[in-house]
C-alpha cells in the first residue's frame, strides 16, 4: 500500500509561499524571543529600581560617566587619584574599555538624534539589550550546526536561561553583559569562515574577536578554543585549504587588532595563554607548505621525507616555545589561569583570588538551578553531534568538554558553559520534534516501493512534477514540501524510518511542550527570586509577607558623601571600594580591582592588628574614616567578620611574623567571637569596630550575634584611636573616624583616660637622676 | 580641587591687629585670694601697658567663665592659683587642656602643694617632685632662706628670653622633663640646687634618706626645669612656672647676693611675651606650585616634570603688631611625599623677595598622589606645617616620543613586508600564462 | 658609694662573661643531642627548658606530639616522618649555621608538665622559638614562639619552606625522587606505544570518543570538581548521603545525579534515534510509551532531589 501521513498537511501551497511564510514566522519568533529575553531581565528594575548592581558595575558606571562627559581621550588617559590612595590607578591602561566604549557610543548616538537619555539608564539597560543580540547570535550559530528550527530553539533557550540571566539582568553593568554576545558571534563567524573558507568571514571573526578582547578578560577562552578546534581537525586528518584560509585570516588580523588594546599590549606574543594560537598558526603554515609541495612533487620517498620533516618542524616549534618559556621570554600561565588546572594552587599562593566567592567550585544544584532540563539534554545533543560528525560539530564537542570542566571548577565560568548547553540541547530537542512532527508514516516492513522513497527524498521543485502524475492517493507534493520543511531529521532520505500513529506523536510532543512550559516557569521563578537583587539594596520579607527594603549601604554612602570632606580618605575592605568611589565619591585605599597585593595586605594588617599597631598605618595613609560591614544585628551573613580570616591570611602572606592565622582561632581551632574568642581576635580593630557598643542594644540582656549565632560578651570593646561617626539603620554599615594626634603629644590611650578623668599614677622621673648612693 | 591645607590655626586670627599679641588681647587672671594683687602690680601693669585687657577672678567665683558654650572667652589665661585645692566647676584640668586646642595660651604657676594644677603638670610631660619638697640651694652664700634662690639665666632655648639677663630670684619647685619634643625648657635649676623638704632644712644625711625613701633618687642638678614652655599641636602656647613669687614685685626689686638688680622683671615680661604669642610667632601665608616657566598651578603634573614650589612666610612683629615677611629661616626643607618622601630638598629663602622661599626640582618617575610637605618644628618657634596634595600622572598616550631609533628593526620589518607584498601581487597579476597556470595549481592547493 | 661603683664595674665584665658561657655549654650539649639522633633532639622536661632558655642565642623548631599508640593520635604519626625528614635535611648544612637552629621533638608521654604548662590539648603542634639573645635575635624583639600553620599541610616540602623563614639559611630539603610513580608512567607509556597497533582502531572509532566526552561532561556537570576541590566526604555520617545546603554536596550525590542525567539523556536519544528505526508499529508504540514514562519519572525524581537541596523551590512533578 502507499505512504500515509499521520495528519493532513495543507495541500495547495506553493513552495515560495511556504518559504516566505516560514521566514516571516522565523523573524516574528526571533522578535518575540528578543522581547522575552529583555523583559525577563527587567525584574530587577520592577522589584527595586533602576540602579547599578553589585560591585564592579559601579566602577564601570563611573568610568562610563567619565567617558561620556570628558570624551574618549580623557578617558583613555584617565588617572584616578582617588582609587588606591595614595598610589592612584592608571585606569586607561588597566581596564577593558569595550563596555564603556559601547555605552558611550550608544549615548552619543542617542544624543545625536536628540534623545537626551540619562547615561545611567543606558548602563542599566545595556545588558538586557545585548541579551537580545546574544539570542540572535546563538540562532545563527545553531543554524550552522543543524537548521533554523534548532536555531530558534537555541535562541529561545539562551534568551531566558538563568545561567545567562544571572549576569545580565538590568543593572548588572559588567563586561559579561556584552561579552557573551561577542563570544557567540565570533564563534559563528569562525564556523562560517571554516566551512566556506572565506577570508571575509575570517576577518569578521577577527574583528569581533578584537571587540571581545577589548571587552572581557575571558577572551582567552576564544584564543584557545579556535586553535584547539583547528588542531583537532588537523589531527583528524581533516585539514583543508578552507581551514587554512579561515584560521590564518582570523589569527593574523585578530592578533594584530588585539594588540591595540593597551591592557593587552604584547601579551599575544609574550604569554603562555596565547601560545596555543601561535603554535597552531605555525603548524598550519608548515602543513600548507607540505600540501603545496606534495601537490607538485610526486616522488614517494620525497613525500615521506617531507612528512618526517613536517613532524620534525612541528616538534621543533613546540620545543622552541617551551624553551622560551623557561628562558622567561614567554611569561608562564598567570595565577588566575593556572588555578584552573591546579585547583589547590590559588588557596595556597594567591589568597586574593581564592577569597573571591565566584571563584569557588560549583555544586550540582547550581548547575540545575541555572540550566534546568537543558543540563540533561546536553549530553544527548553532544551524541547527536557525534552522529553526523561534520567539522563544526567537532567545535561544539570540544567546547562542551572544556566548558563543562571550567564550569565545574569555578562558579562564574558557568557563563561560558551556558551557550554550548543551549545549542546542544536545542539540537537534541529539535531533532526530537522533527522526528515526531514529521507527518510521513513509514509503511509496513516487508514491501517498500521505490517511488515513495523518492518523493519523500526529493526536494520541492519542478523535478517532482512527473512523480506527481503517477500516484493519486499519494499526498500532494506541496504537502510533501511542507513535510520536507518540517523534517530535516537526518536519515529520512535514506531507509524509510518514522513514527507510526498519531497518539505516539501526541504523547511525545505533549511531553516535550510540557517540559518547555515548565522550563519557562522555572526560569521566571529563578530570575525573579534569585538573580534580580542588586546586592546594594537588600530585601527581606516582613512577618506579614510584605517586602521590606534594607537600604543601609546607600544610607551610609550618602552620609559619607554629604558629611565628610571632599578628600576624606575612607578605608574599607576591598569589596566595597568601587561602591564607595561610585556612591560616596570619596578616595579609597583598596578596591575590587585587586592589582596590588601589598596594599590590600596593608589594609588587612590594619584591620587584624590592635589599635596601637593599626593607628600609625592609618595615619601614614591619611585615613580619615574606616568603614566596616557588620551583619550581626539583622543576620546579614556577608559581613566583614565572616571575611575576616581572608584579611588575616592576605596580611600573613606579607607579614608572616606579625600576623598569624592560628592566633585568631581558639585553642580548639574554632572561629569564635564570644567569650572564648582569643585575645588577638578581641584586640583586632575589625572585632572592636564590629562590636563596639553592640551590647548596649540589648539593654543588659545577653547580646547575640545573629550571623555567628554566638553570644558576644556583655561588656563590649572600647576604642581609643577611633570615634564612631555613623552607624546605619540596621547596623550593617558602621563608619568610624580616625582621631588626630593628641595636642599634648600623649598617646591617645592616656589622653582618653585623662578626658574621662581617670587618675594616672604619678610618673617617676627618668633614670638619669638615679641616686648615686 | 585637590589642594589640602593644614595651616596653623592662627591664620584665622589675623583680625586682632590692634593687640600686642598675635592671638588677641583679652587676658583672664585667676588669682587666688592668698596672693594679693598689689604684690604683682608691676607684672600686671606691664601687661596692661602693652595693651592687654586684664580681667581678674578668684578660683572660687564662677564669673567670668573661661569657656562658654565650649567657646574660649579669653585669648590668654594666667593661672596664679598654685595653692588652691578646689576650683569652681568650669576650671578643671580637662577644660584647661581644651583651652589649648582652642588656641588660648596658658601661663600656669606651681607650688609645692598638691593641687589639681599640680597633677595636671604630668599631662604636659613634666614630672614634679613629691609634694612639699621645694627647690633648695645653699649657694651662693646669702642670708635669705635656702628656698629663695638666685638662678643664673642660661639660654636653654634661644631667643625665648632676652640674652645676658641678670640672675633671677626663684622660689618654688623644680620639675623633670620627660622626653616630649613639644616641651620648651626656658629656665633650668642651678647645678648645686636640689629638691627637699624645705621647712626643716636638716643635714645632708636626712636628704639622702628621704631620697632613698622616695625610691626615685635625689632631685638635684641643672637638668631640672624651673620654667618650661609647651607648644601643643595647633599653635597655642603654655608655660609652667615652678613658683609664682618670681613674678612678684618683691622679687622684682630684691637685691642679688652679689649686689645688683635681678633680671626678674625683664624675664617675666619675656616669658609672658612668648606665652602670649608675641615673640617667635611665624606663619605660612600661602604656598604655590607650578611647572617651570608656567605661572598657573597645574591640577595634575606628569612624571619627570620640572616643578617649582614656593612658600610665603611672615613673622609677627609685636612692636608694629603686624605680620611682616620673614626670610630668616635657612634650614627649612620641602618633602615630596607619597607614603615615604620621594624627594627631600632644602627650601631656601629667595634673595630679593622677602618672605618667599622657593625651590625647583624634578618630579620623581613614579605616578601617584603626592604631597608637598613643609614641616618645620623648632623649639620656641611656631611649628610650621603645610601639606598640598597633587596627583602625579604618567604621560598622555600622545606624550611619548613618536619615533624610536631602537625600533628600527620593526620599521624595517613592516616596510619590507609591505613592499614585498606589493611586488608579489604586481608580479602575480602581470604574470604571463605560465604564471597563470601555476596560479591555478597553487589556488587548487590553497 | 664610689666603692659600690667599682664593684659594679667589676661585676659587669663578670656577668657579661657569665651569660654566654653557660649558654654556650647548653648549645654544645644540644648540638651533641642533635647529632645523636640524626638532627632531631628528643626532648624531656629538662632539655626542653634548656632549649627554650630565655638566654638562647639559637632558634628552635619544636614538634609537640604524642606518638605513643595509647594516645591514638593519627595525625601525629602522619606528621612525624616529614618533621624528621626536614630535621635530617637541616643536619646537612654547614656547622656554624646548623648549630644556631635546632629541631626537637617533645612527646607528650615524656613531658606532660610542659604540655600542661603550655596548656596544649591538641597535637601535633610545631612551635618555632626565635633566638632570644645574641646576633640572631629578631629585629622586632619578639621572642615568643610562633606556631606553624598546618593549613600548609603535613608534607615535608611546605614545612621546610615555612620553617626556612626562621632558620639562618634556607633548609636544603629536597623531596625524595618518586621512582615508583615515574617508573609507572614510563611503563604505561611503553605499553601504550606497544599496544598502539591494537588500540588504534578503538581510538579511531568515534563512539569511543563520544562515550568519553559524554561521561566527562556528565561527571563535571554533576559537581565532581566540587567534591574534589573541597574534599567532600563520600557520604555524611549517620548514613545520610544528601548533604544539607544548596552550596554543598557529598561524593555519592555526584554519582546519583550523573546517573539520573545519563538516564534521561539516553531516554531522549532512544526516542529520537532508535525508536523511528523500529519497523513494527506495536513494538514502536511500546517503546515510545516506555521512554516517555521513564523521562517523566526520572525528571520528577530529579526535581524532588533538587527540592531537598533547595528548600523553597516551588515546583514539583509526581513526587
Amino acid at each position: 500500500m502507499t505512504a500515509t501521513t499521520a495528519y493532513q498537511v495543507p495541500a495547495n501551497l506553493s513552495p515560495t509561499t511556504v518559504a516566505n511564510t516560514s521566514s516571516l514566522l522565523r523573524i516574528v519568533a526571533l522578535a518575540l524571543i528578543s522581547g522575552a529575553a529583555i523583559a525577563s531581565r527587567l525584574f530587577a528594575v520592577i522589584n527595586f529600581e533602576s540602579i547599578i548592581h553589585e560591585f564592579d558595575p559601579w566602577f564601570n558606571y563611573r568610568a562610563t560617566k567619565v567617558l561620556a562627559s570628558e570624551g574618549f581621550y580623557a578617558f583613555w588617559n584617565w588617572f584616578d587619584p582617588t582609587a588606591w590612595y595614595p598610589l592612584g590607578r592608571v585606569v586607561g591602561g588597566t581596564i577593558y574599555p569595550g563596555l564603556m566604549a559601547t555605552s558611550g557610543v550608544i549615548y552619543s548616538a542617542l544624543r545625536a538624534v536628540h534623545l537626551p537619555v540619562d547615561i545611567r539608564n543606558i548602563c542599566v539597560l545595556l545588558a538586557p539589550g545585548f541579551s537580545a543580540l546574544t539570542a540572535w547570535a546563538t540562532y545563527m550559530f545553531t543554524k550552522e550546526m543543524k537548521d533554523e528550527s534548532a536555531g530558534l530553539l537555541a535562541a529561545a533557550f539562551i534568551g531566558i536561561v538563568p545561567g545567562y540571566i544571572s549576569r545580565s539582568v538590568a543593572g548588572s553593568y559588567d563586561n559579561e553583559a556584552i561579552a557573551i554576545f561577542l563570544l557567540m558571534f565570533t564563534f559563528f563567524a569562525w564556523i562560517k569562515a571554516m566551512k566556506t573558507g572565506s577570508a571575509f568571514f575570517g576577518t569578521i571573526a577577527a574583528l569581533f574577536y578584537f571587540y571581545m578582547v577589548a571587552a572581557w578578560g575571558g577572551y582567552a577562552f576564544i584564543t584557545n578554543m579556535i586553535p584547539l578546534h583547528a588542531l583537532a581537525l588537523i589531527l583528524m586528518g581533516r585539514y583543508s585549504s578552507r581551514l587554512y584560509v579561515g584560521y590564518s585570516s582570523w589569527y593574523a588580523v585578530g592578533t594584530l587588532a588585539s594588540m591595540q588594546v593597551p591592557f593587552v599590549g604584547f601579551q599575544p606574543v609574550r604569554t603562555s595563554e596565547h601560545m596555543a594560537a601561535l603554535g597552531v598558526f605555525g603548524l598550519l603554515q608548515i602543513i600548507a607548505f607540505a600540501e603545496l609541495v606534495r601537490s607538485h612533487v610526486s616522488s614517494k620517498q620525497f613525500q615521506t621525507l617531507l612528512f618526517a620533516s613536517v613532524i620534525g618542524l612541528g616538534l621543533l616549534g613546540t620545543a622552541a616555545i617551551v624553551g622560551l618559556t623557561y628562558k622567561g621570554w614567554i611569561a608562564p600561565w598567570t595565577g588566575r589561569f593556572y588555578s584552573l588546572w591546579d585547583t589547590g594552587y590559588a588557596k595556597k599562593y594567591i589568597p586574593i583570588i581564592a577569597s573571591v566567592s565566584e571563584h569557588q567550585p560549583t555544586a550540582w544544584p547550581s548547575f540545575f538551578m541555572d540550566l534546568q532540563f537543558l543540563i540533561f539534554l546536553f549530553p544527548a545533543g553532544v551524541i547527536l553531534c557525534f552522529k553526523q560528525l561534520r567539522d563544526e560539530h567537532v567545535f561544539v564537542i570540544i567546547y562542551a568538554i572544556v566548558a563543562s570542566y571550567f564550569a565545574g571548577v569555578m562558579v562564574r565560568l558557568m557563563l561560558t558553559l551556558t551557550p554550548v548547553v543551549c545549542v546542544t540541547a536545542a539540537i537534541a530537542f529539535s531533532t526530537l520534534l522533527d522526528t515526531y512532527l514529521n507527518p510521513e508514516e513509514p509503511e509496513a516492513i516487508d514491501e517498500a516501493p521505490k517511488p515513495e522513497a523518492s518523493t519523500s527524498a526529493v526536494a520541492p521543485d519542478t523535478s517532482s512534477a512527473p512523480t506527481k502524475k503517477q500516484k493519486k492517493a499519494a499526498p500532494p507534493p506541496a504537502g510533501s514540501t511542507l513535510a520536507e520543511l518540517v523534517t530535516k531529521a537526518p536519515g529520512t532520505s535514506k531507509r524509510k524510518t518514522g513514527v507510526f500513529g498519531l497518539d505516539t506523536r501526541l504523547l511525545v510532543v505533549a511531553n516535550a511542550i510540557g517540559m518547555l512550559v515548565f522550563f519557562v516557569w522555572h526560569c521566571t521563578w529563578v530570575t525573579s527570586n534569585a538573580y534580580s537583587s542588586p546586592s546594594v539594596v537588600l530585601a527581606s520579607s516582613n512577618p506579614d509577607g510584605s517586602q521590606h527594603i534594607i537600604d543601609d549601604f546607600r544610607e551610609a554612602y550618602y552620609w559619607l558623601r554629604q558629611n565628610t570632606a571632599e578628600d576624606a580618605v575612607v578605608m574599607s575592605w576591598w569589596d566595597y571600594g568601587y561602591q564607595i568611589a561610585g556612591m560616596a565619591d570619596r578616595p579609597t585605599l583598596v578596591d575590587n580591582n585587586t592589582w596590588n597585593n601589598t596594599h590590600i595586605a596593608t589594609v588587612g594588617k590594619a584591620m587584624s592588628s590592635s589599635e596601637e599597631v593599626a593607628y600609625p598605618i592609618l595615619r601614614k595613609h591619611d585615613v580619615d574614616y574606616v568603614l566596616v560591614i557588620f551583619g550581626g544585628l539583622i543576620g546579614y551573613s556577608g559581613d566583614d567578620i565572616n571575611k575576616f580570616l581572608w584579611m588575616v591570611r592576605i596580611a600573613q602572606g606579607v607579614w608572616p611574623d606579625e600576623i598569624q592565622e592560628p592566633n585568631y582561632f581558639t585553642r580548639t581551632g574554632e572561629y569564635r567571637v564570644d567569650d572564648q574568642a582569643p585575645q588577638t581576635m578581641k584586640d583586632s580593630l575589625m572585632y572592636k569596630m564590629s562590636y563596639y557598643r553592640f551590647a548596649e542594644l540589648f539593654g543588659g540582656n545577653q547580646p547575640t550575634d545573629r550571623v555567628r549565632g554566638q553570644q558576644v560578651p556583655k561588656t563590649g570593646p572600647t576604642l581609643d584611636y577611633l570615634d564612631e561617626a555613623f552607624t546605619s539603620e540596621n547596623w550593617i554599615v558602621r563608619i568610624y573616624q580616625v582621631k588626630k594626634e593628641d595636642p599634648l603629644g600623649r598617646d591617645l590611650k592616656t589622653a582618653n583616660a585623662f578626658e574621662q578623668g581617670k587618675k594616672r599614677k604619678r610618673t617617676k622621673p627618668s633614670p638619669r637622676r638615679k641616686a648615686i648612693a | 580641587m585637590w589642594a589640602r591645607w593644614i595651616v596653623p590655626a592662627l591664620l584665622g586670627l589675623v583680625s586682632f591687629v590692634t593687640a600686642k599679641s598675635s592671638s588677641g588681647n583679652s587676658v583672664l587672671v585667676i588669682l587666688e585670694p592668698k596672693l594679693d594683687k598689689d604684690n604683682f602690680s608691676k607684672f600686671f601693669s606691664g601687661l596692661e601697658e602693652k595693651g592687654y585687657e586684664l580681667t581678674f577672678r578668684a578660683p572660687k567665683d564662677t564669673k567670668p567663665a573661661i569657656l562658654e558654650y565650649d567657646y574660649a572667652q579669653f585669648s590668654h589665661v594666667i593661672m596664679f592659683a598654685p595653692e588652691t585645692k578646689s576650683f569652681s566647676s568650669d576650671i578643671t584640668p580637662q577644660s584647661l587642656v581644651s583651652l589649648l586646642s582652642k588656641n588660648t595660651n596658658l601661663l600656669i604657676a606651681l607650688s609645692p602643694k598638691q593641687t589639681p594644677v599640680y597633677t595636671l603638670a604630668s599631662e604636659f610631660s613634666l614630672t614634679l617632685p613629691p609634694p612639699g619638697t621645694p627647690l633648695i640651694s645653699h649657694f651662693p652664700q646669702r642670708d635669705d632662706p635656702a628656698t629663695v634662690i638666685p638662678v643664673p639665666v642660661r639660654p636653654v632655648t634661644p631667643n625665648v628670653v632676652s640674652s645676658k639677663l641678670a640672675p633671677v630670684w626663684f622660689s618654688g619647685i623644680p620639675f623633670a622633663y620627660q622626653n616630649n619634643p613639644l616641651l620648651v625648657p626656658i629656665l633650668n635649676a642651678p647645678a648645686e640646687s636640689f629638691a627637699s623638704d624645705g621647712e626643716t632644712d636638716s643635714g645632708a644625711d636626712a636628704v639622702v634618706d628621704a631620697a632613698d625613701k622616695g625610691g626615685e633618687g635625689l632631685w638635684a642638678g641643672s637638668q631640672m626645669g624651673l620654667v618650661a614652655g609647651f607648644q601643643p599641636v595647633g599653635g597655642a602656647r603654655a608655660t609652667w612656672v615652678g613658683g609664682v613669687e618670681m613674678f612678684s614685685d618683691e622679687f622684682f626689686q630684691k637685691e642679688l647676693p652679689g649686689g645688683g638688680k635681678p633680671g626678674n622683671e625683664q624675664f617675666a615680661a619675656d616669658v609672658a611675651a612668648w606665652t602670649f604669642q608675641e615673640s617667635l610667632v611665624l606663619r605660612i601665608d600661602s604656598v604655590e606650585h607650578h611647572r617651570v616657566n608656567e605661572t598657573v598651578p597645574g591640577q595634575v603634573y606628569t612624571t619627570n616634570d620640572q616643578l617649582v614650589f614656593s612658600a610665603y612666610l611672615s613673622k609677627y612683629n609685636p612692636v608694629s603688631s603686624a605680620w611682616e615677611p620673614f626670610s630668616g629661616i635657612q634650614d627649612m626643607q620641602l618633602e615630596f611625599t607619597m607614603l615615604d618622601p620621594h624627594i627631600r630638598t632644602a627650601l631656601p629663602p629667595v634673595r630679593g623677595t622677602p618672605g618667599k622661599y622657593s625651590v625647583t626640582f624634578r618630579a620623581p618617575d613614579r605616578h601617584g598622589v603626592f604631597k608637598f610637605i613643609i614641616d618645620y618644628k623648632r623649639k620656641g618657634l611656631t611649628h610650621l606645617h603645610s601639606s598640598t596634595v597633587v596627583p602625579l600622572v604618567p604621560p598622555r598616550h600622545d606624550g611619548y616620543p613618536r619615533f624610536l631609533s631602537a625600533a628600527w628593526p620593526y620599521y624595517v620589518g613592516a616596510i619590507s613586508t609591505s613592499v614585498g607584498f606589493l611586488l608579489f601581487s604586481a608580479l602575480w597579476l602581470a604574470g604571463d600564462d605560465r604564471a597563470g597556470s601555476a596560479k591555478g595549481k597553487t589556488t587548487k592547493t590553497e | 658609694m664610689l666603692l659600690l661603683h667599682f664593684l659594679a664595674l667589676f661585676a659587669l665584665p663578670l656577668c657579661l662573661a657569665a651569660v654566654p658561657k653557660d649558654a654556650q655549654s647548653i648549645q654544645e650539649e644540644l648540638v651533641k643531642l642533635a647529632r645523636a639522633n640524626n638532627g632531631v633532639i628528643k626532648l624531656d622536661d629538662r632539655t626542653y627548658d634548656m632549649l627554650t632558655s630565655p638566654k638562647r642565642t639559637w632558634s628552635a623548631a619544636v614538634q609537640l606530639t604524642a606518638l605513643d599508640p595509647r594516645r591514638r593520635c593519627a595525625p601525629c604519626k602522619d606528621f612525624d616522618p616529614s618533621f624528621k625528614e626536614v630535621g635530617r635535611a637541616w643536619s646537612g648544612v654547614a656547622a656554624e649555621q646548623r648549630d644556631s637552629h635546632f629541631f626537637a621533638t617533645l612527646d607528650f608521654d615524656h613531658a606532660m608538665t610542659v604540655f600542661q604548662k603550655l596548656g596544649i590539648q591538641s597535637a601535633p603542634i610545631v612551635h618555632v622559638y626565635p633566638a632570644a639573645d645574641g646576633p640572631r635575635k629578631p629585629a622586632n624583639g619578639r621572642t615568643a614562639p610562633s606556631t606553624y600553620d598546618f593549613s600548609f599541610g603535613f608534607e615535608a616540602g611546605p614545612l621546610a619552606e615555612q620553617l626556612s623563614h626562621h632558620t639562618p639559611v634556607p633548609i636544603p630539603y629536597k623531596a625524595p625522587f618518586n621512582w615508583s610513580r615515574w617508573g609507572g608512567i614510563a611503563a604505561s607509556g611503553v605499553i601504550l606505544i606497544a599496544a598502539l597497533r591494537f588500540v588504534g582502531p578503538i581510538l579511531q572509532w568515534k563512539w569511543t570518543w563520544a562515550l568519553g566526552t559524554v561521561l566527562t561532561s556528565l561527571v563535571m556537570t554533576s559537581g565532581y570538581m566540587f567534591t574534589r576541590i573541597r574534599g567532600a566526604p563520600w557520604t555524611g555520617g549517620n548514613g545520610q548521603w544528601i548533604a544539607p545546603g544548596y552550596q554543598n554536596q557529598f561524593g555519592q550525590e555526584t554519582q546519583v545525579v550523573a546517573m539520573i542525567y545519563g538516564l534521561l539523556a539516553s531516554a531522549f536519544l532512544m526516542l529520537t534515534v532508535v525508536t523511528p528505526y523500529t519497523s513494527s508499529p506495536s513494538r514502536q508504540k511500546a517503546q515510545v510509551y516506555l521512554w516517555s514514562i521513564v523521562i517523566f519519572i526520572m525528571y520528577s525524581v530529579l526535581l524532588s532531589l533538587f527540592r531537598v537541596k533547595n528548600k523553597g523551590y516551588p515546583f514539583k512533578l509526581l513526587l
